[in-house]
């Protein structure tokens, strides 16, 4: 799956847990510049991902993700393997 | 209280206790929630709504997976993140609850927990079922 891909796929798992049905992501999207990404809902969308995909994240491999588009590019890293 | 470490969960682990539904609850949670709804406070009126008693309130018994979380799975170190909770049968005062939870998930990165918890009654019918989220807290 290519990272345009993931993200629609992501699309309607954050609008859930953002509580925003119209949301559209982008490889830019973040905490800072997206309504509703706090700490708490951090969480949620990460086991969420965990969830939708299978995989286990450490806590390491996230403190360092800038944006959507780093997240992805994790995503399939992990997907991969 | 337990008091389960990160390293000591397991998903599958399970925790379950029982407790009586008594009349000083349903006053005590009437007066800390303000709701006065005559279905919870008047005996004919919730017999006349088809009732055999007044009915327990619903977050009253939502209380308990609370104690679930905070005494017994983890326990101490709990932070609850939240609760997905569906009502499928009233209960009522005199009730012997059965409240139980299973750990199904743990993300290790923000060391959440989730559990999949029921309340039964004295017959083993659930009256509710319930989507746990928690945290482990380090201290």
């Amino acid at each position: 799956m290519d990272n345009a891909l993931i993200i629609r796929d992501l699309e309607p798992i954050f609008a859930d847990i953002l509580d925003q049905s119209d949301l559209r992501l982008a490889p830019e999207s973040s905490a800072s510049n997206v309504e509703g990404w706090d700490s708490l809902a951090h969480i949620n969308l990460i086991v969420a991902i965990e969830k939708r995909y299978r995989i286990k994240f450490a806590l390491g491999e996230l403190q360092d993700l800038k944006n959507l588009g780093e997240m992805v590019i994790l995503i399939q890293r992990k997907t991969r393997s | 209280m337990n008091d389960y470490r990160w390293n000591d969960l397991a998903t599958g682990m399970a925790a379950q206790f029982e407790v009586e539904l008594s009349a000083e609850m349903m006053s005590g949670f009437a007066t800390i929630s303000g709701d006065v709804n005559p279905l919870h406070a008047d005996e004919e009126f919730a017999k006349a709504a088809g009732f055999p008693s007044r009915v327990a309130f619903g977050l009253l018994t939502t209380s308990f997976y609370s104690r679930l979380v905070g005494v017994y799975l983890p326990g101490k170190r709990a932070l609850l993140h939240g609760i997905d909770v569906e009502f499928r049968l009233p209960a009522y005062i005199g009730d012997r609850l059965s409240v139980s939870g299973e750990v199904v998930f743990l993300n290790e990165a923000y060391r959440r927990l989730e559990l999949k918890a029921r309340i039964r009654n004295q017959a083993g019918n659930v009256i509710s079922k319930a989507s746990i989220q928690a945290g482990l807290r380090e201290s």
